[in-house]
């Protein structure tokens, strides 16, 4: 074996001739285009570059020149001069001559080394129209010329050097064989950053005489890849603020050492950036390292995450190499002697040193884990997410998965399908319930009604409890039967199978949770529908008011209240108050009194069951006081007087005064339920606002006793409550009131009629508005806001009691 | 409005809306499809009253 350190032309070994370049260039070079161009320049770079990776280099010069011509020195070793005795002529020129000569094919002399196909430099002379080498080596200066790769004369001894020692190439690229001459500026640049990225210490200055001023990039970089890695990185939320970097040496078993130099940088996105090189090789297509690289990344992030408690979450408690990835910036740069690669653009390292960068970064990575706990648990907890979104992907893709072409057409087995092939004509009812599916089933026009019954219901054991959900299968189902697909690539609403898609649930709570939970799953998946008005809302019935041979269906509470009220006011009138100031109310102004009372009522109930005490409510409803506004609760005898009425009710009161607002109120206790305030901020909600506009709405007549007049019969009534109650039990005398609690109560022929009869239906057609108040009401109980989760809860309970009322 | 999965704000009328990006449309997909939005019902044991009570004394306080 030579000594490497012995760099003479017995290092160079002839391999063969190079005729064949100017042939076929394209075989040598890649291209005859800017591509291969540019190649000229790297393959005289590299041989710069393995004087640097030897340790011999550190400052590469590239100059272009105003004819295209292109200069690149370095501070190396100069290329060896003397003369090879097989051939006869210098080494200098055996390397500038013959294809496939070079030292890097005697791993003595450099470890490891870059070049491209390992071509050399004879192709780039081979290509040039000139070129012009000049050597400083053992104290001299040599120089030689060459004409399309054809010396002018042998290597010449043309001065001194003293103690300057590397090499110097001009060239001309040859614009008989190359399709363009002139190099980009930023072409090179780019290449030579990452160069000097990988080479840290070197120093790489571009320069480009064409522009005025000369324009140059210096590239130095004493961080190496680690600075690399903050370019991309740029802009992002990076997981943890320092690279973490790893290096490594190896001796390989075919003699040779392994280094491995790596830099990584998590940040919050979801790809990863991962960029790997061999012997400063961009290999765009990876290979072994980049293998080996990946099998240590999840093994070793797998392993600690495991050992730190990190994976019950997940599903196998198994993180895939895309999910400890993801995010993840990195630059994995390995040097090696003798690199094989492969594929057209030999962009894939093929030389077998996985096993080697694995056991090296399982070890070193491991290591930086124990000593920074925090870094890794922000890594894994990245990879966790990732692994979790992954999962619900593929769940994701299951539920839209069309099935095997052995199922007839596909559709679900509980869907109840119309006859009708044309989609404009064709409606899907979803209907809330099995027992309600049937009744639609049965009712339903068949020709064009397709039913699909949703469950919508669970037991949750834990909370004891029932949810309202929609199930694996009926999201299926529903997907499967609308037809469209769903998605961005998969949407295509020429697929769907009814232009009208009617949820048809209950007008209950239950109902209504259905009903978010099916609008939202539109707006979030399959919002077409909605903005191109394909969604509609049932309105089945929820009284039925039948006298004699007559019947009436009624769709809500208020509407019934109305109904039984204008019954009862066709035959009875009211006298209101006594003596001479005794009023008779009767008809148009009765029922609108009627009204307001009734929801004068309904508001004192809600308030009632906040304040606790009926009496109390009494006294805020009452117009006498000016208790309205905020600017009322300044009013410090008002209060007063409030709070003196409070006393009479045999409370224990007190004045307080809010100084935040410079407001008075009244806390009064209750031997039941203790202490309560009423202040600017009882004032204003709504209710209490509600509230005070009907006490002086129904003011005027509100003066008991009245009295109930229906034909001869004459009724006392003690107050306004007993009023409404007479009135609603005279609206329904002789008719017998169903109320639905659901849609399964009404028979195939009520429902038919009521309901899904186009002639006689009334539809609510869905507005995206519509659908985001339930995106909203829905966000708020997914939510992790508690306070706002509970607050909407319990306001729905309180409808739930309107409801039952 | 904000987008259901990762709360980032998400401009009325994009094109994934209200998903910020295709992800996290489809790890929302991924949670209807293992039955995991579900709306709590009242408790099957005792009626809602209580609880709904309890809270209104709060509120009140």
């Amino acid at each position: 074996m030579s000594n490497p350190e012995t760099y003479d032309s017995s290092s160079i070994r002839i391999l063969e001739g190079l005729e064949a370049v100017r042939l076929r260039p394209a075989m040598y070079i890649g291209s005859t285009g800017e591509a291969g161009l540019h190649h000229l320049v790297y393959e005289v770079v590299d041989n710069s570059v393995d004087e640097a990776m030897a340790g011999f280099c550190t400052e590469i010069g590239i100059t272009i020149h105003i004819d295209d011509s292109i200069t690149i020195v370095d501070n190396g070793r100069g290329i060896p001069v003397d003369i090879k005795p097989e051939v006869g002529v210098s080494a200098a020129e055996v390397v500038l001559t013959k294809l496939h000569a070079g030292g890097k094919f005697d791993s003595n002399t450099y470890k490891v080394s870059g070049g491209l196909h390992g071509v050399g430099v004879s192709c780039v002379n081979a290509l040039s129209e000139w070129l012009h080498v000049e050597i400083w080596r053992d104290r001299a200066t040599w120089e030689q010329d060459y004409e399309r790769g054809v010396p002018k004369a042998p290597l010449a001894r043309t001065g001194k050097a003293g103690n300057k020692t590397g090499t110097k190439i001009t060239f001309k690229a040859d614009g008989t064989i190359m399709e363009t001459t002139s190099f980009n500026f930023d072409t090179l640049s780019t290449r030579l950053r990452e160069i000097a990225f990988l080479n840290k210490g070197l120093k790489i200055t571009l320069s480009d005489e064409r522009t005025e001023p000369v324009r140059t990039h210096e590239f130095f970089y004493s961080g190496g890849i680690v600075e690399f890695i903050k370019h991309p990185n740029r802009g992002k939320n990076v997981l943890h603020d320092k690279p973490i970097s790893i290096e490594g040496e190896r001796e390989l078993p075919t003699g040779g050492v392994l280094t491995m130099e790596i830099a990584m940088q998590w940040n919050d996105s979801y790809s990863d950036t991962i960029f790997s090189f061999a012997n400063n090789i961009n290999t765009r297509d990876g290979g072994s390292h980049l293998t080996g690289f990946r099998t240590a990344m999840t093994r070793t992030i797998n392993a600690c995450a495991r050992a730190a408690g990190l994976l019950r979450d997940i599903k196998d408690a198994n993180l895939s190499g895309d999910d400890v990835l993801e995010g993840l910036t990195a630059v994995v740069s390995v040097k090696l002697p003798q690199p094989q690669f492969e594929g057209q653009t030999k962009g894939k390292l093929n030389s077998d040193i996985g096993g080697f960068v694995t056991q090296m970064v399982n070890e070193k990575l491991t290591e930086y884990f124990d000593k920074n706990p925090a870094v890794m648990k922000r890594i894994v907890g990245k990879a966790v997410e990732a692994a979790r979104a992954r999962e619900a992907a593929r769940k994701a893709r299951e539920l839209t998965r069309r099935k095997g072409a052995l199922d007839s057409g596909g559709l679900p087995g509980k869907l109840a399908d119309c006859q009708e092939k044309d989609p404009s004509r064709c409606e899907l009812f979803l209907v809330e319930g099995e027992s309600a599916g049937g009744t639609a089933k049965t009712g339903r026009d068949r020709r064009y009604q397709a039913i699909l019954p949703l469950k919508g219901k669970i037991l949750n054991v834990e909370k004891a409890r029932y949810d309202k959900m929609l199930s694996h299968d009926e999201i299926r189902a529903m997907i499967t039967a609308i037809g469209t697909g769903i998605g961005k690539d998969d949407f295509d609403v020429s697929r769907l199978r009814y232009h009208k898609i009617i949820l048809m649930t209950d007008a209950d709570v239950d109902g209504s949770h259905i009903r978010t939970l099916l609008l939202t799953f539109f707006f979030r998946h399959m919002q077409e529908l909605i903005t191109r008005g394909h969604v509609f809302v049932a309105q089945p019935p929820l009284y039925r008011i039948k006298k004699g041979k007559s019947e009436k269906y009624i769709k809500d509470d208020k509407e019934f209240t109305r109904e039984i009220l204008r019954r009862a006011t066709e035959n009875v009138y009211v006298l209101a108050g006594n003596g001479s100031g005794q009023q008779r109310l009767e008809g148009g102004e009765l029922r609108q009194f009627l009204m307001q009372l009734d929801e004068f009522e309904q508001i004192f109930e809600r308030l009632e069951r906040r304040l606790r005490d009926p009496r109390v409510v009494e006294l805020l409803a009452n117009p006498a006081y000016a208790i309205d506004s905020k600017s009322d609760f300044c009013n410090k005898e008002e209060m007063q007087k409030v709070a003196a009425a409070l006393k009479d009710l045999k409370l224990t009161v007190k004045l307080v005064e809010d100084e935040e607002h410079s407001t008075w109120g009244v806390a009064y206790h209750d031997e039941t339920f203790g202490d309560r305030t009423i202040g600017h901020e009882t004032a204003s909600q709504p209710e209490y606002k509600r509230l005070r506009f009907l006490a002086r709405a129904i003011e005027k007549f509100n003066r008991p006793p009245f009295v109930g007049v229906k034909e001869t019969r004459r009724e006392t009534i003690e107050n306004w409550r007993g009023l409404i109650a007479y009135l609603k039990g005279e609206g329904t005398r002789d008719c017998s009131v169903q109320r639905y609690k659901g849609l399964g109560e009404m028979n195939p022929d009520q429902l038919w009629e009521t309901t899904m009869n186009a002639e006689a239906r009334t539809l609510l057609e869905v507005r995206l508005e519509d659908a985001v108040e339930s995106e909203e009401i829905f966000s708020t109980l997914m939510g992790e806001d508690v306070e706002a989760r509970r607050k909407f809860i319990e306001e729905n309970a309180l409808d739930v009691r309107n409801l039952d009322v | 409005m904000k987008c259901p999965i990762c709360k980032k704000e998400v401009e009325f009328g994009a094109p994934q809306m209200p998903f910020c990006s295709e992800r996290c449309r489809l790890i929302d997909l991924g949670k209807w499809a293992e039955e995991e939005y579900r709306i709590p019902g009242p408790a099957a044991a005792a009626p809602a009253v209580p609880a709904a009570e309890a809270g209104e004394e709060e509120e009140a306080e």
